[in-house]
């Protein structure tokens, strides 16, 4: 016995240097297989380099290739929940983000009216003929007061940084001073009654002021402030949209590697136990594979959500929402031309600017353009004349409606005749009828166009909204869904090795 | 041994981790002009105020200034001038020759098919520059009738009396403003009318050359925005330079680069920042 005991105690000579030493225990208590074993490992000639981190035993290869198979698998339920997280995030901001900048889009549409309706009431003057067309200019003037200072404290909420929200306070400041010319210029009118046609030439004067204020320090800030802000979205969405691409990749190359691994893994355990096929770990790798096919399937999907709610949603809403600001103060460059005849020549060129801003065409003057417009007619597909501006990216942009934007190219048609119309009346002498088309058919007509790119911008917040619910819809219950494909694919890991185990106990 | 395979298999996550990251950052433009630390920016060698190249070939004018400050506030150390010529801009922006163009560059909806632009960094108007004889007689774009007016080919400026005003001024050939300037001081035209700054420019020029009293008239009739030209389709590059122009008109920088260039000619400034085009 103590022969035995002595001799199982020495280490044969070359010691194995990587593994430990075969203990001294009583040879009863094992069984001869691994006995056996491990007395042919103790026999084995001493391994160099990497070969020393394989463990030389079957139960410590199997046990080595399940913590490899659970250390990736960990993994990548890590980097999915990241992905995840990102896609949440990303639909969460632009949801949010979204609305808020083209609420503050809006300050620049009110800043457009109040300027305008200040022209209007001046134009009509305060006589008793037309007090109620006055009175109504003065209540949307309110209207647009009230809803410019609500738009410019949320985009002041929304500033970034030092520079935005000195945009932000200069707009408060330069919107006080604005008020209080505006506030004067009325009260001077009141004081001298006028028929329907230029004011007194102090009240012109005071009125200048008010609207080169408007024209050069109120909307050049309150349009930057919303690309400002416009910006948060475009990076919000670029980040989280090739965070959750990228997330996707990861997803797809760490799965790979575990799948790899767990092929290897079947293949050991075929030559080792001379089975053809180990069925809970070809289970396990089956149950991998959805966790990661269906992972990456999600993914894609929330990137395609999120571009669509920018693109084909966001995108069109803001930019018709800035044709509808600039075509509203296209519409008072038309009233200030009759009320101000000294600055006629720049409110004309300034209305045709705008006009080109909304539809481009080229023209050598306002009457070419306005003939260039009226020939257009009625667009088939967006593609069959090509134009630009606002109403022409619109065409270009995928998801919109022909009928909707041949809606409103009728009614930019109807306006710019008007305008025509108006004008010539003015070169022929007729002021009072161009002042009478202006207040009456010409602003039901714009009424009307406005209306139509109100009803176009809202094709574009259904997609919006629906790409937002589908990007919220393609993450619900990922919470549940990863963890438990976790532990799915633990449960079958551990039927597939624990018999394979208890051989060697 | 076990805690080796460990590593072994953390190294792959982290490795094809790193991989996929790689492959989503070479997505963003790496190619803008936001985070470049040299900038090559193109410029006009003969407008008078705005942009001139010196005998030493130095340049030096508004849009120099401007072009300065963009870079200064964009944090590019180094800036390098280029002459660009209307016919070259958009070539020389499209095969990255120049990373910005700032030479009295009008955005147009045409043009912008070609180029993107950051800005305008100042709206100019279409204005009058005559004799001081005749600034009485001169009020409004309508007072050129029959009148000889400066004609520089390639330039909308005459055009848009004649056509888009209707006002019949007679032409008179000049082959650039600086020849407008000689015409009009030796009597042989009467007017040139084009952007204000370049007449501006133009009125410097003559007075310190010591030429007869000229006058600018206050009459503008148009709105020329001056943007700053960039590669099309860098959205980062141009918002970088649209937050360089709104720190640079917060500090008050432009109103003072005016006054000292264009300050004599008596022209009113604009000295707020100037509505921008948008990016996208």
């Amino acid at each position: 016995m103590t022969a035995v005991q002595q001799q199982g105690a020495s280490p044969p000579a070359p010691a194995p240097q990587g593994g430990p030493p075969a203990p001294p225990v009583p040879s009863g208590s094992v069984r001869p297989g691994l006995a056996d074993v491990r007395a042919r490992a103790a026999a084995m000639p001493p391994r160099r380099g990497i070969r020393r981190a394989v463990p030389r035993t079957n139960s410590g290869r199997i046990r080595a290739l399940s913590a490899g198979v659970v250390v990736v698998l960990a993994g990548l339920l890590l980097l999915s929940w990241n992905a995840v997280h990102d896609a949440r995030t990303g639909v969460k901001v632009i949801g949010t983000a979204g609305p808020q900048v083209i609420a503050t889009g809006d300050l620049y549409f009110r800043l457009t009216d109040m300027d305008a309706q200040l022209a209007h009431a001046l134009l009509v003057g305060a006589g008793p003929a037309h007090a109620a067309d006055r009175d109504q200019a003065l209540t949307r003037y309110d209207g647009s007061r009230s809803e410019a200072d609500k738009a410019l404290v949320e985009a002041a909420r929304l500033a970034r940084d030092d520079t935005e929200k000195q945009t932000a306070r200069s707009l408060l400041d330069a919107l006080g001073r604005y008020e209080r010319l505006a506030g004067q210029a009325l009260l001077l009118d009141q004081r001298s009654p006028h028929a329907a046609g230029p004011p007194s030439a102090a009240v012109t004067q005071l009125y200048r002021q008010a609207t080169d204020l408007m024209k050069l320090e109120l909307l050049p800030q309150a349009y930057n402030l919303t690309l400002d802000n416009g910006t948060i979205v475009r990076h919000t969405y670029e980040d989280k949209r090739s965070a959750v691409l990228t997330g996707r990749t990861v997803v797809l190359v760490v799965g790979f590697v575990l799948l790899v691994l767990l092929g290897g893994f079947q293949l050991f355990m075929t030559r080792r136990f001379r089975r053809l096929l180990n069925l809970p770990l070809a289970l396990t790798t089956v149950a991998v594979l959805v966790v990661v096919a269906w992972t990456a399937t999600m993914l894609s999907g929330e990137a395609s959500s999120l571009a669509k709610a920018k693109h084909d949603g966001f995108d069109s809403i803001l930019a018709l929402a800035r044709a509808r600001a600039i075509g509203n103060s296209a519409q008072a460059d038309q009233t200030r031309f009759l009320l101000d005849p000294g600055r006629a020549d720049t409110y004309e060129q300034v209305f045709q600017s705008k006009s080109q801003t909304v539809l481009y065409l080229k023209a050598d003057n306002l009457a070419d353009y306005q003939n260039g417009v009226k020939g257009l007619g009625t667009l088939q597909s967006p593609r069959d004349k090509p134009l630009l501006g606002f109403l022409g990216d619109e065409g270009r942009r995928p998801g919109g409606s022909i009928e909707g934007l041949n809606d409103v190219l009728h009614g930019f048609q109807r306006f710019q005749q008007n305008d025509r119309q108006m004008r010539d009346l003015v070169a022929h002498g007729q002021r009072d009828d161009a002042i009478a088309l202006q207040t009456g058919q010409a602003a039901t007509d714009y009424t009307s166009y406005d209306k139509s790119v109100v009803k176009l911008a809202a094709v574009h917040q259904a997609t919006f909204d629906k790409a937002m619910k589908d990007g919220k819809g393609g993450t619900k219950g990922w919470q549940y869904v990863l963890p438990v494909a976790g532990l799915v694919v633990l449960l079958l890991l551990v039927a597939g090795i624990r018999p394979r185990l208890a051989e060697y106990r | 041994m076990r805690g080796l395979r460990y590593g072994a298999a953390a190294l792959a996550v982290a490795a094809s981790a790193a991989l996929a990251a790689a492959c989503g950052i070479a997505g963003a433009s790496e190619s803008s002009v936001a985070h470049k630390t040299k900038l090559v920016i193109g410029v006009n060698k003969d407008q008078p105020g705005l942009g001139t190249q010196q005998p030493d070939g130095s340049y030096q004018g508004f849009d120099i200034e401007i072009a300065r400050q963009i870079a200064r506030f964009m944090h590019a150390h180094d800036v390098e001038f280029k002459t660009i010529t209307s016919a070259t801009r958009e070539t020389m922006l499209r095969n990255g020759s120049v990373d910005l163009v700032v030479g009295s560059y009008s955005i147009t909806p045409e043009r912008k098919t070609q180029v993107s632009f950051a800005g305008p960094y100042y709206v100019a108007h279409q204005s009058i520059l005559v004799r001081a004889a005749d600034g009485g007689r001169v009020k409004t774009v309508h007072d050129l009738a029959g009148r000889k007016v400066c004609q520089v080919p390639g330039s909308v400026s005459f055009p848009r009396v004649t056509k888009e005003r209707g006002v019949p001024a007679v032409a008179v050939s000049a082959s650039g403003y600086k020849d407008c300037l000689d015409a009009l001081t030796t009597g042989r035209l009467d007017a040139v009318s084009t952007d204000d700054l370049i007449l501006a420019g133009l009125y410097a020029q003559n007075q310190r050359g010591g030429g007869p009293a000229l006058r600018l008239v206050n009459a503008p009739f148009s709105d020329e925005p001056y943007g700053v030209g960039i590669k099309q389709g860098d959205v980062d590059g141009c918002e970088a330079v649209n937050k360089a122009i709104t720190q640079m008109y917060q500090q008050g920088i432009p109103a003072k680069l005016l006054q000292a260039q264009f300050g004599s000619s008596g022209l009113d400034f604009t000295s707020t920042v100037p509505q921008f085009e948008g990016c996208e």
